[in-house]
């Protein structure tokens, strides 16, 4: 018989993530490929203007088919093995068979302290980790081209 | 207007984090005003299967908002979303008049809960832009509004397509904010 953390794991599906211009509501990318594979390092090729967005938000979409108690989640922004800013965020109760969205909206560096696109390009990583109290449900690394 | 700027107007409040509840039955429209607020297209939205929450950061201050599917096989859920909340806003389709009496029992119900004792609540009589919308004083006087004990409570017009209304709602949240509970972790 499965146990209950196999259950979670099998029934957890991360659907999406987007970034969007947070004043404009505009969606600067978004996810194409099969972000429920967490083994896979994904690549997102995103517009050099969103460097200079005053706020950026940060989307994802996820479903599970089981209920969770203690569902949380730890986003990190990675500059090759330095973390430049991480989110934690406790939803707690997960509705069995929801699918949930969870947007994080931050303002951006002032404009003289970032740095410029050619240093950042390809070497920004946003690592999100998702828990069901201590039992780590889903991984997710996207990696930041700008285009 | 943006969810930041509304956040940036708040600072001065002593919580670090404030938590606002978006409920309402279902096709009342909470996540459109809630992506109205982000200034997000509002085109195509599909009924909430579960929760859609935004979360605001500014200065280490932050602002998370949860919107809560309102079907009838997820209300039984709410009641997990209740705990510290600081605002309850409430959300009505002023032009469904058949469920008047089961928004209003909902209401009720949430206004009885012991973990949502003291919160203010807001109630957007959503949809004014509809041509058989109710008013906000026949929707006052249809659910018994003024019986409201124990609750700073207010009720606002609006329209979350054209977003008339909306910002005034959420001035008023604001303004509430400090009077409410000042608890927290």
């Amino acid at each position: 018989m499965p146990s209950r953390a196999e259950d979670i794991l099998k029934g957890f599906k991360l659907n999406w993530m987007n970034l969007r211009d947070a004043e404009s509501g505009k969606i600067l990318w978004q996810s194409s490929d099969d972000l429920s594979m967490p083994e896979k390092e994904h690549e997102a090729r995103v517009p050099k203007k969103i460097l200079k967005c005053k706020a950026v938000s940060r989307e994802l979409n996820f479903s599970s088919t089981e209920a969770m108690e203690k569902f949380r989640l730890e986003q990190k922004v990675m500059f090759k093995n330095r973390c430049l800013e991480e989110w934690y965020f406790e939803f707690g109760f997960v509705i069995p068979g929801s699918t949930n969205t969870w947007q994080s909206i931050i303002e951006a560096a002032p404009e003289s302290q970032m740095m410029p696109a050619n240093v950042l390009n390809g070497n920004v990583m946003i690592e999100t980790y998702f828990y069901d109290g201590d039992l780590l449900v889903s991984t997710s690394k996207v990696r930041i081209f700008y285009v | 207007m943006g969810l930041l700027s509304l956040l940036r107007k708040l600072k001065s409040s002593p919580d670090k984090e404030l938590r606002i509840l978006l409920l309402g039955l279902d096709n009342a429209g909470k996540t459109t005003i809630l992506k109205h607020l982000a200034s997000e297209d509002i085109s195509h939205i599909m009924p909430t299967q579960g929760f859609n929450i935004k979360s605001v950061s500014s200065d280490g201050f932050k602002l998370n908002v949860w919107d809560i599917g309102g079907q009838r096989n997820i209300r039984p859920y709410w009641r997990n979303y209740f705990e510290n909340t600081d605002i309850l806003v409430y959300v009505i389709d002023s032009a469904d008049q058949k469920r008047f009496e089961e928004t209003g029992a909902e209401l009720g119900e949430l206004l009885e809960e012991e973990k949502l004792g003291g919160v203010p609540v807001l109630i957007y009589a959503n949809k004014q832009d509809l041509f058989n919308a109710s008013s906000p004083g026949e929707i006052s006087e249809g659910l018994d509004l003024s019986q409201i004990r124990d609750h700073a409570w207010q009720i606002q017009p609006c329209s979350a397509i054209t977003g008339e209304g909306v910002r005034e709602g959420m001035d008023w949240v604001f303004k509430n904010i400090k009077s409410g509970k000042g608890k927290k972790k």
